[in-house]
């Protein structure tokens, strides 16, 4: 019998080893590396000289990475709330097997599986403040039309927009856990007379929560690498000084074009423990309430 | 390892032969020799690009035994990214081209082969043979390190038949005061529908140092303290206030520039080729593109001038690699490059102001009949160049330069004053000068 086990726990590492190499060779490797590298100055060609911790003081008095941060935070803190929410709404709008439902479906997750370069491209020609068709289209109906990339406001917009039709995964997971509550329990709400909020709040929201938790989470650390390409190719960066430099775009500008590899190291040591904090942080939250909150009156949320 | 065992066998097969031949009498088989291919990098867009490619197939057309791979990449931030990750692999390329103001960082980590010792016992050329106001840009510690296959500089261009439309005359080919030209840019900047959006701009020039710097020059004033050790930037003169403040104005007091948005929507260089803006400033590397120009006659001049003429070296070089093990090879390249066949046919496709003289002052370049017909004005601006330096942290140093300038430029409401953008441009490059003196 414990033959039996062992030799299953065998057979079960041996199929994860491939992922765990793959891992460790590309992800575990490069991060303990990065660590390592924002210790020193090195810029790939001479030698490197240890720093000790000057890279992160030298950081913290940056203005153009604490205008990144300032950013990614903002960027963050708007964009995965509208994601998951649209995810989440436009996922109960298309829960239901209908014809036509499949269509609506690929619609919304089609903008995901284009490629981030052409995708970039696309906005690069939609967001032209004078000949792009949305402030063409905003014009035609007698509304502002914003000067996109010129002012640094709208264009955190804009690249706040970008990523709002990139929820396909976001999408599915909530279709999937949509489908995944019970009908019963929507027909057991009705017949003690809960509207369709009350359904919402007291049957949906509860039983999707670890799916919108998940949602959430991985949106965050999605966010902040998602502003790269969008910054990197639409905005420039700009308007300047650093209206749309994020912390990847900063990171890339200190390693790759001023050869600061060390220093960019240290960036993305933050930009890791920042992001490992906020989705700590997020993961207490939706705890708390799930175990003592506004969704324990519902017997569902505990 | 495959390429050894396929020589061996060639070798082999050649001994046999020889042998047989030798045997038999018979007249020796050529025995092919495989062709060393070399790898450039340079960078630019597919209509600045074609000048090297033609360059190459010319060279290798000369020759059988040097094969050139030629990579173009579209954007010289993603060449500097190759680069320093190629290096860092250990397999950069045998050259790539590349503008002096971006080479401090790579020069002083010794990652380049100095072309001194091979200019020196070259036959193809001398060191006298090619303007020294490009080649003193890519030598360091008075070494020459790359060769420059280009003088060119910033030059005016203009639209002729929006001058003799507007009955402005024409910019003179030199001597022009700046006065006289945001005189002749505002009255060519025209709403012509009467809609109260501008249709045609007088002038185009980006709010970037390496625009300013030749007004500041011309003023009197300077850029940096020190051209070859500079330890901070110099602008803040009265002098260099002065020309600083001439420039915002073109935007926020003259309006004969496109305002932001209007920039944002469509760069200069289109403006230009759709006939919707009178003059811009800009080196040699457009007139590949404004060649393709039907609708309209354009031409080149020198520079406005404030006190006395000035303008901005725009050179790439050949630099070598000290990693590569094809120099000599490499080397035979550039000697057919930056020699007479090799200029000459990069010439002539308009993208290059010559670094070699002879061909600089032949009908390959000054040819009046392929546009613009007045390319004396770029051999004529030579004695006035002068050169931003290139030390290690230069790159960074622009682009916090360009962040500021461009702000203030496009500032509406009186807020693009001079006196308080050279304070911050003084304050925020003082940490970056620090950094290139400390390594």
């Amino acid at each position: 019998m414990a033959l039996r086990v062992d030799r299953q726990r065998a057979g079960l590492w041996l199929m994860v080893a491939p992922f765990l190499v793959g891992v460790l060779v590309l992800v575990v490797a490069p991060a303990a590396i990065t660590v390592v590298m924002s210790l020193f100055e090195w810029d790939l060609l001479r030698p490197a000289r240890f720093l000790g911790l000057d890279n992160f003081r030298e950081l913290i008095g940056d203005a153009a990475f604490r205008a990144s941060l300032r950013n990614s935070l903002l960027y963050v803190a708007i964009a995965v709330p509208l994601r998951v929410a649209i995810a989440l709404g436009l996922a109960l709008l298309m829960q239901r097997r209908e014809r036509g439902a499949g269509v609506e479906r690929a619609a919304v997750f089609f903008p995901t599986v284009v490629p981030d370069v052409a995708y970039a491209l696309l906005w690069l020609w939609i967001l032209n403040p004078l000949f792009g068709p949305l402030n063409l289209m905003l014009g035609a109906l007698g509304l502002p039309t914003p000067s996109w990339l010129s002012v640094p406001a709208s264009a955190r917009w804009g690249v706040i927009v970008m990523g709002l039709f990139l929820i396909g995964e976001g999408f599915l997971i909530a279709l999937a856990a949509r489908r995944a509550v019970p009908g019963e329990l929507y027909d057991m709400a009705s017949a003690t007379g809960a509207g369709p909020w009350a359904r919402f709040v007291r049957v949906t929201l509860p039983l999707m929560s670890p799916a919108l938790l998940l949602m959430a989470m991985r949106d965050t650390i999605l966010s902040f690498q998602a502003t790269f390409v969008p910054a990197l190719i639409v905005t420039d960066g700009g308007p300047p000084p650093y209206g749309t430099t994020y912390l990847p775009l900063f990171v890339y500008r200190n390693a790759f074009e001023y050869l600061r590899y060390g220093y960019a190291s240290a960036a993305t040591v933050f930009m890791f423990v920042l992001t490992a904090s906020i989705v700590w942080l997020q993961y207490r939250a939706i705890d708390r309430v799930r175990r003592g909150g506004i969704w324990a009156g519902s017997g569902l949320g505990a | 390892m495959t390429r050894f065992r396929w020589i061996l066998a060639v070798a082999t097969v050649g001994c046999v032969l020889s042998a047989c031949t030798a045997a038999g009498g018979e007249e020796p088989t050529p025995v092919p020799e495989e062709a060393t291919t070399i790898s450039v990098w340079v960078s630019g867009d597919p209509e600045e690009t074609q000048a090297f490619l033609d360059v190459a197939e010319g060279f290798e057309a000369s020759q059988d035994a040097i094969d050139v791979d030629l990579v173009q990449i579209a954007e010289r931030d993603d060449l500097i990214a190759r680069l320093s990750t190629a290096f860092a692999g250990g397999e950069p390329p045998d050259l790539f081209l590349m503008n002096f103001r971006y080479l401090g960082q790579f020069e002083s980590k010794g990652a380049l082969e100095p072309l001194a010792p091979y200019l020196a016992e070259s036959d193809a050329f001398t060191q006298e043979d090619f303007y020294p106001e490009a080649m003193s840009a890519f030598q360091f510690g008075g070494e020459q390190v790359c060769m420059p296959q280009n003088v060119s500089s910033l030059v005016l261009y203009y639209n002729r038949d929006l001058f003799e439309q507007a009955g402005v005359p024409l910019p003179p080919a030199e001597g022009w005061s700046w006065n006289d030209m945001v005189a002749a840019a505002t009255e060519l900047t025209q709403d012509a529908d009467g809609d109260g959006a501008v249709d045609v701009y007088g002038l185009g020039v980006d709010p970037e140092i390496i625009r300013v710097a030749p007004f500041v020059w011309s003023n009197g004033g300077e850029v940096v303290d020190d051209p070859v050790s500079p330890t901070r930037s110099a602008i803040g003169s009265l002098r260099g206030i002065q020309a600083v403040q001439a420039f915002l104005d073109l935007r926020g007091v003259a309006g004969v520039t496109p305002t932001d948005e209007e920039a944002e929507s469509q760069n200069f260089e289109e403006r230009f080729l759709d006939g919707t803006l009178a003059m811009m400033m800009e080196s040699r590397k457009v007139v590949p593109s404004f060649r393709t120009i039907t609708g309209f006659d354009w031409d080149v001049a020198q520079l406005p001038v404030h006190r006395r003429p000035a303008t901005i070296l725009h050179s790439d070089a050949y630099c070598m690699t000290a990693a590569s093990d094809r120099k000599d090879e490499a080397w035979t390249f550039l000697e057919f490059a930056l020699g007479a066949d090799g200029q000459g046919i990069a010439a002539a496709t308009g993208r290059t102001v010559p670094s070699l003289r002879s061909v600089a002052e032949s009908d390959a370049f000054l040819d009046p009949s392929a546009p613009p017909a007045n390319s004396q004005v770029f051999l004529d601006n030579i004695p006035f160049i002068r050169a931003v330096p290139n030390v290690e942290t230069w790159p960074e140093i622009e682009d916090v330069v360009n962040a500021l300038l461009e702000e203030a430029y496009y500032e509406t409401g009186g807020r693009g004053e001079a006196g308080e953008l050279v304070v911050a441009i003084l304050d925020q490059t003082a940490p970056l000068f620090e950094r290139a003196n400390v390594e």
